[in-house]
């Protein structure tokens, strides 16, 4: 599994597309203010796919905060621990 | 209806020269090439022509991250420009009401479209082994990228469309803008062009028809070179060009500085052959625009010609224009603008229109650079302009782009009210 963290992996996506603070990427900001729209979204969760090793799969609950987001690729990780 | 003057009132650029409208004219009237020997690191076999590049522009410094995320180069080079072109015209991006810009219109021109961002695809997955590509490819590589963006920035709630019609698109999209600001339909029109000729399979492409110019570190800057009897070919540009369009009322009514009008439009096509252009087809596009503008031969004091420096393209264009203006063509001024910033397809129409306007506005005819004593006897029988600038009194000048496909566009306009 990839070591790396989720927070790390949507703060530099955040950062380095969206030109985000990295002080705004806290769990309880909400990514509509970020800058996150459904396209935005779709793209962060296809680069979480590919640099995590995860599969995210339609439908699911639309993230709404940084918090939302980490808590859902955590879960998929950990499923995906699980399932190997 | 009655039909409204069209007021020009913004111009924008992303410039080959790094810097703004203002500086490009100078730039032009001094007959300084932005063509360079490009060298590109591409695979298999790396591009090495003259081009012209935008090199020194930052999208993402310019637009932002946010935006510029979302976008691939045609439409950071269009969305730019368009932004240029709306501060210069006064106006503000968020409007005060935006019932205002129900009317308000955006009408873009590309030949290419967004092929960079399916090209960056079809290299992730065939050469990258990538099984999987973004989701942003579809909204990056959409033809009306441009259009689309600027409507959602500018919250003009009228039509967004784009117009791809080869290296006429642009032309093709100034001109039905004007139809619509003329008859009234809409109020504000940002109309322009732009494309990103440097994806490798287009640039490929040309080289392979023969039609790009060679060159070297050395021989780049003076590789095109329109109606000169040694002529070799084109040379590809990136760009974007954008005009605002507004009608001439509502212009005088916010104190909006008029820099030019655009006054008539006409477009044909050959109906004859995919890339021999045909002087029949060109002169009907030309009788339209005057003949929709209401002047004369007599009236016009510049062509911007469609020039590309191909050997089939300049004589035929010339032809034309004899046709049309008959006993006036041996002293109606000529010049192609190509020469210095080169062709770049569907913005070419806007950048020259761009160079066409600001032309009137200053009373100075850019030159047909590298033609001094080159002249091609097939091209004789009009005025050519390659001595540097000229300083003269102009009321209205015509811009052209001939396209292949056959389809022809002119654009006619007239120097602002101080002169």
């Amino acid at each position: 599994m990839n070591a790396m963290h989720s927070t790390e992996l949507i703060s530099q996506f955040l950062c380095e597309r969206l030109g985000a603070s990295p002080e705004s990427v806290v769990p309880g900001a909400l990514l509509a203010d970020l800058g996150v729209d459904s396209l935005m979204l779709a793209e962060l969760l296809f680069e979480a796919e590919d640099r995590l090793g995860i599969s995210v799969s339609a439908p699911m609950t639309t993230p709404k905060s940084v918090g939302d987001i980490v808590s859902l690729i955590d879960s998929l990780r950990a499923a995906q621990v699980v399932a190997s | 209806m009655i039909p409204r003057r069209v007021a020009i009132t913004g111009l924008g650029l992303v410039s080959p020269y790094g810097d703004g409208v203002e500086g490009f004219l100078e730039h032009l009237l001094a007959g300084r090439s932005a063509v360079r020997f490009l060298q590109s690191d591409d695979k298999p076999k790396p591009l090495a022509m003259p081009f012209v590049s935008c090199g020194g522009f930052d999208a993402m410094a310019t637009l932002g991250k946010p935006l510029a995320s979302m976008m691939e180069r045609f439409a950071h080079l269009g969305v730019a420009a368009a932004f240029d072109a709306w501060h210069n015209a006064g106006l503000d991006r968020t409007p005060s009401d935006v019932e205002e810009r129900d009317d308000w219109a955006c009408i873009w021109g590309t030949a290419l479209g967004g092929i960079m961002a399916f090209e960056k695809g079809y290299r992730d997955m065939w050469q990258n082994g990538r099984e999987r590509l973004s989701p942003l490819g579809v909204v990056m590589g959409m033809n009306n990228a441009v259009n689309a963006h600027l409507s959602i920035q500018l919250a003009l709630g009228g039509v967004s469309m784009s117009h791809t019609v080869a290296c006429a698109s642009s032309s093709v999209a100034i001109g039905e803008a004007f139809r619509r600001v003329r008859s009234g339909e809409a109020t504000v029109v940002i109309s322009g062009g732009s494309d990103a000729t440097q994806t490798y399979g287009v640039a490929r492409a040309w080289e392979a028809m023969r039609l790009v110019a060679p060159g070297d570190e050395q021989t780049a800057p003076s590789a095109c070179r329109p109606f000169a009897a040694d002529r070799r070919g084109l040379v590809l540009g990136e760009g974007g060009a954008a005009l605002v369009l507004e009608d001439w009322d509502h212009a005088i009514a916010r104190g909006a500085r008029i820099q030019g009008e655009i006054v008539g439009y006409g477009a044909s096509c050959d109906r004859s052959h995919l890339v021999r252009p045909d002087p029949q087809g060109q002169s009907r596009a030309l009788r339209s625009a005057l003949r929709d503008s209401g002047l004369t031969p007599d009236d016009i004091d510049y062509v911007n010609a469609h020039g590309t420096a191909t050997q089939e393209g300049d004589p035929v264009e010339i032809e034309a224009l004899k046709r049309v203006f008959g006993d006036r063509a041996p002293a109606l001024p000529v010049s192609a603008t190509k020469s210095m910033h080169g062709h770049l397809l569907g913005a070419a129409g806007a950048i020259e229109a761009v160079a066409t306007v600001l032309a009137l506005r200053e009373q100075a005819i850019p030159p047909t650079a590298h033609l001094s004593g080159r002249l091609d006897s097939a091209c004789e029988g009009v005025d050519h302009v390659y001595e540097g600038r000229r300083n003269v009194p102009m009321r209205a000048a015509l811009s052209n782009s001939f396209a292949f496909g056959g389809s022809n566009a002119v654009l006619v306009f007239a120097a602002p009210p101080s002169h």
